[in-house]
C-alpha cells in the first residue's frame, strides 16, 4: 500500500479495491443518520408498519406540528429551555477545553511532585461507572446551594476524566525541546501553553469539545437530579418528558421528530469541528 | 521521561500548580469526594428518607451479597469482559485499517473521512438506544442466512456467545470506530515518509514496513484507543451491567439492592476494569532496551537475507539492474 507514494504510475489501479471496501462501509457508518432525518417523517401508519420500514414513503410534517402544539401548550415557552441548553452548552464546552488543556500541560510538561498519582486518580475515575456516585454528587451540589442554579448543570461535568486522558495523551507528544528553545529564548509558561501547547494539540481539542458537547448537550441527569424548578431545565429533558408523558402512538412520532432536532445541532458542530481537526492534522508540526 | 529543567524549582512548581488548580478543584469535588464516598456507602446498609440518608454499617456485606447471592451481576460482568475482549480487537484492527486507507492519496477522501466520523455523534446520546430498539443495528443477512447458528454448532458455548454477540451487532461495533480512527490518523501522518523511503531502498516491501514502521510508531496511539475504547464500551448506556447497577440502585431492601450494593457493584466493576486496563497497557508497553537489541539483530538479519535475495535475482536477469 505504501508504494502508491513513491509509484504514481501504479497509482490508479490502486486505487480500485480501496473504493471497493471503502464505499460499503461509508455507507453502512451513513445508515444512522439517514434513518433518524427519515423517521421524523414518517406518518403514524409507516411508524408502526410491520416489517419496520427503513426510508419513509410518504413524507408528512404531522410529527413536527403536533410536537410544536404540544409544546405551546405547556406552562413555560420553549425558548426558555433552548435558553438554558444554550447556557450550559457553551459553558461546559468552553471552560472543558480550558480547564483540560491547561491541568494536560501542567501534568505532562511541568515539574510536580503529584502528577504520577494525580493521572491514576484520573485513570481510576475515568474507568468508574459515572452513575453509580449520583448520590455523593447529589449531596455535594445540595450542600454547596447550587440546587436550581446554572451551575447545577455546568459544574459537574466540566472536569471530564476521558477528555484530560485524551489531551494529556497528546501533550506527552509535544517534544520537550520545543518548549525548552521557547525558554531559553524567555518565554513564560503560559506563552509556552497559548503558544506551543495549544496550536499542538489543537486536534486532540476538538475531539473533545465535541466529547464534551455530547455529554452536556444529550444529558438529563443534571436536570432530574439538581433542579426542582421547571423553568431551570435543559431542552434535551424537556423533549424527553414531552415524547414519554403523552400517549404512546402520537408520542412516538413525536419522539421521532425530537430526536432529529436535538440530532441537528450534533451534525452541525461535527461538521463544523471536523473540517478543523483535519486541517490542523494536516499541517501540525509534530513530527 | 525528561524534562526541561529550568532554574528554580520550587517557584516554577507553585506556577506549574496554578495550571492545574481550575481542574483539580473540578476534579476533586465531582469525582474523588464522589469517589470516597461511595467506598464508605458500599460498606453500608443505605436507605433514602425524606431527612436524608440513613447509613447502618454493613463491613463486607454488599460484597458478599454480590458474589454470593445476586442472581445475574457476575454472570453479566463475565459476558460483558468477554464481549468486550473480542469486540475491542475488532475495533482496534478495524479502524486502524479503514485510517491507513484514508491515508493514502485517494479521490473523495474528504468525505470518507466525514463519514467515517460521522458515527462518534451517534453513539452518544439518546438516538443511539432509539436505532437498537428499532433493530437498525443487526445485519439482517447474517440472521438470515444462520451464520450464528453455524458459530454455535461448531465451537463450545463459551466462545460461541461472544462471538455470535459480536455478529449480530456488528455495525454497532463498527460504528464504535469514530474516535480511534481519528487518533490513528493523527499518529499516521506524523510517520516521516522518508522513513519508508529509506526502507524500501533497503529493500523491505509494504507488509516489513507496515510490521517494522507503522506499528512501532503506531504504539502510544494503540495504547490510548485501547483505554478508550474499553471505558467507552465499559461505560455506554446500552451496557447490561451499567444497566443492573442503575436497576439495583433504586431497589429497597427486601428485593436484594439499595445504593449501598449498586456502590459494591459499580466498585467490584471498576476494579475488573481496572485490571483489564492494566493487562492492556502492559500488552502495549515499550519493550525493554535488551529485547529490542535482540529486534535490532533479528531485523538485521532479515535484511541481510533480503539483500542476498536481491543479489541473486540480479544474477539471474544477467546482471540488469531493477531497483531504483
Amino acid at each position: 500500500m505504501r508504494k502508491n507514494r513513491f509509484n504514481p504510475s501504479r497509482f490508479h489501479m490502486n486505487q480500485i479495491p480501496m473504493y471497493l471496501v471503502l464505499v460499503p462501509l461509508a455507507v453502512f457508518m451513513a445508515v444512522p443518520i439517514v434513518f433518524i432525518i427519515n423517521h421524523a417523517f414518517k406518518p403514524i401508519e409507516e411508524l408502526f408498519a410491520f416489517p419496520p420500514r427503513f426510508l419513509v414513503e410518504h413524507p408528512v410534517l404531522d410529527n413536527f406540528t403536533r410536537l410544536a402544539r404540544q409544546a405551546s401548550a405547556g406552562g413555560i415557552s420553549i425558548s426558555r429551555y433552548i435558553f438554558n441548553s444554550l447556557i450550559a452548552t457553551v459553558s461546559v464546552v468552553l471552560l472543558s477545553m480550558v480547564i483540560s488543556s491547561m491541568a494536560a500541560f501542567a501534568l505532562s510538561k511541568l515539574r510536580l511532585r503529584a502528577k504520577g498519582v494525580l493521572m491514576e486518580i484520573n485513570n481510576l475515575a475515568m474507568m468508574f461507572v459515572p452513575i453509580a456516585v449520583i448520590i455523593p454528587r447529589y449531596l455535594l451540589v445540595d450542600g454547596l446551594g447550587m440546587i436550581n442554579t446554572y451551575f447545577a448543570h455546568i459544574l459537574p461535568l466540566v472536569a471530564m476524566p476521558v477528555g484530560m486522558f485524551l489531551v494529556k495523551q497528546f501533550t506527552d507528544q509535544v517534544p520537550d525541546s520545543l518548549i525548552e528553545a521557547a525558554v531559553v529564548d524567555g518565554a513564560s509558561y503560559f506563552t509556552v501553553y497559548r503558544r506551543i501547547i495549544l496550536p499542538m494539540i489543537k486536534p486532540a481539542l476538538a475531539t473533545v469539545a465535541i466529547l464534551a458537547f455530547q455529554s452536556v448537550w444529550n444529558n438529563t441527569e443534571t436536570s432530574t437530579m439538581y433542579t426542582n424548578k421547571e423553568s431551570m431545565r435543559t431542552l434535551t429533558f424537556y423533549m424527553n418528558t414531552l415524547a414519554s408523558t403523552t400517549n404512546t402512538v402520537a408520542g412516538q412520532g413525536m419522539a421521532a421528530a425530537s430526536s432529529l432536532i436535538m440530532f441537528l445541532p450534533n451534525l452541525i458542530l461535527f461538521i463544523l469541528c471536523q473540517s478543523r481537526v483535519m486541517n490542523t492534522m494536516a499541517h501540525s508540526g509534530i513530527k | 521521561m525528561k524534562k526541561p529543567r529550568i532554574g528554580l524549582v520550587n517557584r516554577r512548581e507553585m506556577k506549574g500548580y496554578l495550571f492545574l488548580l481550575p481542574w483539580l478543584v473540578g476534579f476533586v469535588c465531582f469525582f474523588a469526594v464522589p469517589l470516597v464516598q461511595s467506598v464508605w456507602y458500599s460498606m453500608h446498609d443505605v436507605k433514602v428518607t425524606a431527612n436524608g440518608l440513613k447509613l447502618s454499617w454493613a463491613g463486607w456485606e454488599n460484597y458478599r451479597y454480590i458474589f454470593q447471592s445476586d442472581t445475574v451481576f457476575i454472570e453479566q460482568l463475565s459476558g460483558f469482559f468477554a464481549d468486550a475482549i473480542l469486540r475491542l480487537a475488532v475495533i482496534l484492527v478495524f479502524s486502524l485499517v479503514i485510517a491507513m486507507m484514508l491515508n493514502q492519496p485517494i479521490r473523495g477522501k474528504g468525505v470518507f473521512r466525514t463519514l467515517f466520523f460521522l458515527p462518534i455523534i451517534v453513539v452518544s446520546g439518546p438516538v443511539l438506544e432509539r436505532l437498537v430498539s428499532e433493530g437498525a443495528t443487526t445485519v439482517p443477512l447474517i440472521e438470515t442466512y444462520g451464520v450464528n447458528g453455524i458459530i454455535e454448532a461448531v465451537l463450545p458455548p463459551m466462545m460461541a456467545r461472544p462471538l455470535s454477540g459480536l455478529f449480530s451487532q456488528l455495525i454497532l461495533v463498527l460504528w464504535y470506530c469514530g474516535v480511534p480512527i481519528l487518533i490513528y490518523m493523527t499518529g499516521l501522518q506524523k510517520i516521516d515518509g522518508t522513513i519508508y523511503e529509506a526502507s524500501m531502498i533497503d529493500g523491505a516491501n509494504g507488509w516489513i514496513s507496515f510490521w517494522k514502521i507503522t506499528l512501532p510508531a503506531l504504539r502510544p496511539m494503540i495504547l490510548i484507543n485501547g483505554v478508550y475504547t474499553l471505558v467507552f464500551l465499559a461505560t455506554t448506556g446500552l451496557n447490561e451491567v451499567m444497566a443492573t447497577i442503575n436497576d439495583r440502585m433504586f431497589r429497597t431492601g427486601e428485593q436484594g439492592g439499595g445504593y449501598g450494593i449498586a456502590s459494591a457493584m459499580a466498585w467490584v466493576y471498576a476494579i475488573c476494569l481496572g485490571i483489564a486496563l492494566l493487562a492492556l497497557m502492559l500488552l502495549t508497553k515499550e519493550r525493554k532496551a535488551r529485547q529490542v537489541a535482540i529486534q535490532k539483530s533479528r531485523e538485521q538479519v532479515e535484511l541481510e537475507r533480503l539483500h542476498a535475495q536481491r543479489a541473486r535475482g540480479m544474477k539471474r536477469r544477467g546482471g540488469k539492474r531493477h531497483g531504483r
